[in-house]
């Protein structure tokens, strides 16, 4: 097991306002689960506690990663550890370029993975590669990170980000959301091409499209801080036939 | 009328006037005019106060309560100047105490054709147009440390540079003081050809760690039709001292004109530039990064006039803050009616490390023609914790996190100066000081 998520119960910090209600969650090294909800269900939530956000307080449950507990862990040492989040809105850090800030994160990777560091120009070939493997612009290194981008090329930023870093477990924040048909394509084409029998992923979407690009092993219906509903991708085909109207009256509070 | 004074600050005005009257090197002539108009100015405003608009963030409380003195003759500095001196070929030119030092100095008689640099002491008594050389008193004399400039000046140097000539090497000057409770009245004057370049680095350090001291700056540069002037400028007096420096820069026709302020030093600090931009075509790029902590202030400010068409000016002021620091910016663009098709961009932005630190900052325009393109922004604000978080989530740790940050914010206007030594210099340079505040340790 790679990630098991028990009962975990959270709220936000600052209005202790309950958003997680007790949620489980398995995932196996290589699969793709996919994870589905109407708004406010605990969707974004849930991939912020897994990547240690501090606006969120853990009150209850545990989530074990690679046989460790990873709520004890900082924000940098998930990172470390193999934990890979795909933000929802990928942020803008005026001055530091692209490359300055992946050479430090990839060196942080390999400093836990017992590896030597990379120099500069290790590390310019080693970009070089993922950036030829996923199809991108030649000049994305030299950019500040993010600033004077598009949305679709912030996400596609945070999945070249993914491939340099080869986490374990990658779990995507409404990735999809705002990306026209191209962007949407060359995000999951990048993320088909970094699938593997060992690297799982947690896609948390709103709507089933990105799933007829990436097609999930398990879709999780999260509703109300708890995942009330899973099966295989023909869940997500029958929420995409019906939405979630069905699911919300079957579970919603008395 | 003369203003009501605290009796420390009275003190204060009544010591200079009297160290003004020691100098006694101006019997009659153009000099002693300059010398009298300063005495008279400075007699009347002496020394502003918080009710004075343009002071009222930058106290002088404490600098009254010294009483500087000018020195002649310095400890032995020149063990010291090799830490002082940049890594890079440069033309060396060394003060201490406020007085040239031929001995430090490389030799001005070795310059390229056209080029004529001397100290200002020579140029006051051996210039015999001094009428030309103080031409532009009015302006200075409008300014309290204009004025008490003109009235201490003793040194400095004096650039001429006549038309379509390169100086190839920066010229390095290097001031050092030595001595607390010393004060160093500097006049540089600074007259580029047509079609001439130079580039000047001027750079201010205290060899004593304590005790307080003071530098009071007036520099004049005249930037000649197509000609290009670059100018880097770096405080770094000990944490005690005082710094003030007033720049007056014309520019003709189809100039550049290119200025950095970097300020980490000195107990109270401030620059202005009074930039006035006569004819058409001008560039300009007027830059600052400061840093300040503990209970240190600094001030950085301008004042720009598009006065003819198709200007072009940009400029960009940070502050990093920490402890109990002040920073102040104040920014004036003005645009003559004249000045059709001006395009101005002014911004200030600023980065609070304490829960007590305060930054005060006010851009402004004012602005008599109708085609015009001018902007003006200020921001003040902590690190950002999403994008400490974002570089976080990549498995950097926080404080790794928050200097990368803090250190990309101070040095954005470092990229303006094109000479890719002196960039990595001064990013050294501010990266030491960054190391001195309270960011985490990585």
């Amino acid at each position: 097991m790679l990630l098991n998520v028990q009962n975990l119960q959270a709220q936000v910090e600052e209005t202790e306002k309950q958003i997680l209600k007790g949620l489980n969650l398995e995932v196996k090294p290589g699969e793709v689960h996919a994870i589905m909800g109407p708004n406010g269900a605990g969707k974004s939530t849930l991939a912020s506690v897994l990547a240690g956000r501090e606006d969120y307080e853990v009150t209850d449950g545990s989530v074990d990663f690679d046989g460790e507990d990873l709520l004890d862990m900082d924000p940098e040492e998930r990172a470390r550890k193999g934990l890979f989040l795909a933000f929802q809105y990928p942020v803008e850090i005026p001055g530091v370029s692209n490359k300055l800030f992946m050479q430090t994160a990839v060196n942080a990777m390999r400093e836990e993975r017992g590896l030597p560091e990379l120099d500069m120009f290790d590390f310019d070939e080693y970009a070089k590669e993922k950036i030829e493997l996923l199809d991108m612009r030649a000049d994305l290194l030299e950019r500040s990170v993010n600033v004077g981008f598009s949305g679709g090329e912030k996400k596609r930023n945070d999945i070249f980000q993914m491939a340099l870093l080869e986490p374990k477990l990658c779990i995507m924040d409404e990735t999809d959301s705002g990306l026209d048909i191209d962007a949407l394509r060359l995000v999951a084409n990048g993320v088909n091409t970094l699938k593997n029998d060992q690297r799982s992923f947690i896609i948390v979407t709103h709507y089933q499209r990105l799933l007829d690009y990436i097609k999930p092993d398990h879709v999780h219906v999260l509703y109300n801080g708890r995942i009330v509903k899973s099966g295989g991708f023909e869940l997500a085909l029958e929420l995409e036939e019906n939405g979630y109207d069905e699911i919300i009256k079957q579970h919603q509070d008395a | 009328m003369a203003k009501k004074l605290s009796p420390v600050a009275q003190k204060a005005r009544d010591f200079y006037l009297h160290e003004a009257g020691k100098l006694g090197d101006a019997s009659s002539g153009v000099l002693k005019q300059v010398r009298d108009q300063a005495q008279e100015a400075f007699a009347e405003q002496a020394f502003p106060t918080a009710k004075d608009e343009d002071w009222q963030y930058t106290k002088l409380t404490g600098f009254v309560q010294n009483h500087f003195a000018a020195v002649q003759t310095s400890e032995e500095v020149a063990g010291k100047i090799n830490a002082y001196m940049p890594s890079f070929p440069v033309i060396k030119l060394v003060f201490v105490d406020g007085n040239f030092s031929e001995s430090l100095s490389d030799d001005l008689n070795e310059l390229p054709d056209g080029i004529s640099l001397e100290s200002f002491a020579d140029t006051l008594s051996m210039n015999n147009e001094l009428d030309k050389v103080f031409a532009g008193q009015d302006k200075i004399l409008a300014e309290p440390f204009g004025s008490l400039n003109s009235m201490l000046m003793r040194d400095g140097f004096c650039l001429q540079v006549s038309a379509n000539k390169a100086l190839e090497l920066p010229l390095y000057v290097l001031h050092v003081q030595t001595k607390a409770g010393s004060i160093s009245s500097l006049r540089n004057r600074v007259v580029v050809g047509e079609n001439s370049e130079i580039t000047l680095v001027e750079r201010y350090v205290s060899a004593h760690e304590e005790g307080a001291a003071c530098s009071n700056i007036v520099t004049e540069i005249d930037v000649a039709k197509h000609a290009r002037v670059k100018q880097v400028i770096v405080q770094q007096q000990n944490d005690s001292s005082y710094y003030f420096n007033n720049q007056f820069i014309s520019q003709a026709d189809s100039s550049n004109f290119n200025t950095f302020f970097a300020s980490t030093g000195s107990d109270t600090s401030r620059h202005q530039n009074h930039l006035y931009m006569n004819g058409e075509h001008i560039e300009n790029t007027q830059n600052s990064a400061c840093i300040a902590r503990q209970s240190q202030t600094v001030d950085s400010r301008s004042y720009t006039e598009h006065n003819d068409e198709h200007g072009f000016s940009r400029q960009l002021h940070k502050f990093v803050l920490d402890d109990k620091a002040v920073g102040v910016f104040n920014g004036m663009i003005r645009v003559d009616q004249k000045a059709q098709k001006t395009d101005g961009q002014m911004d200030n932005k600023n980065l609070i490390l304490s829960n007590t630190a305060k930054m005060d900052a006010k851009p402004q325009l004012e602005i008599y023609a109708d085609d015009v393109l001018c902007s003006h922004g200020s921001a003040t604000g902590q690190i950002d914790e999403n994008q400490i978080f974002y570089l976080q989530a990549r498995g950097i740790n926080k404080a790794a996190a928050m200097q990368m940050i803090t250190k990309a914010f101070l040095l954005e206007p470092v990229e303006d100066i094109n000479n890719a030594d002196i960039r990595k210099w001064i990013t050294d340079q501010l990266e030491v000081a960054l190391a001195k505040t309270h960011l985490p340790k990585a």
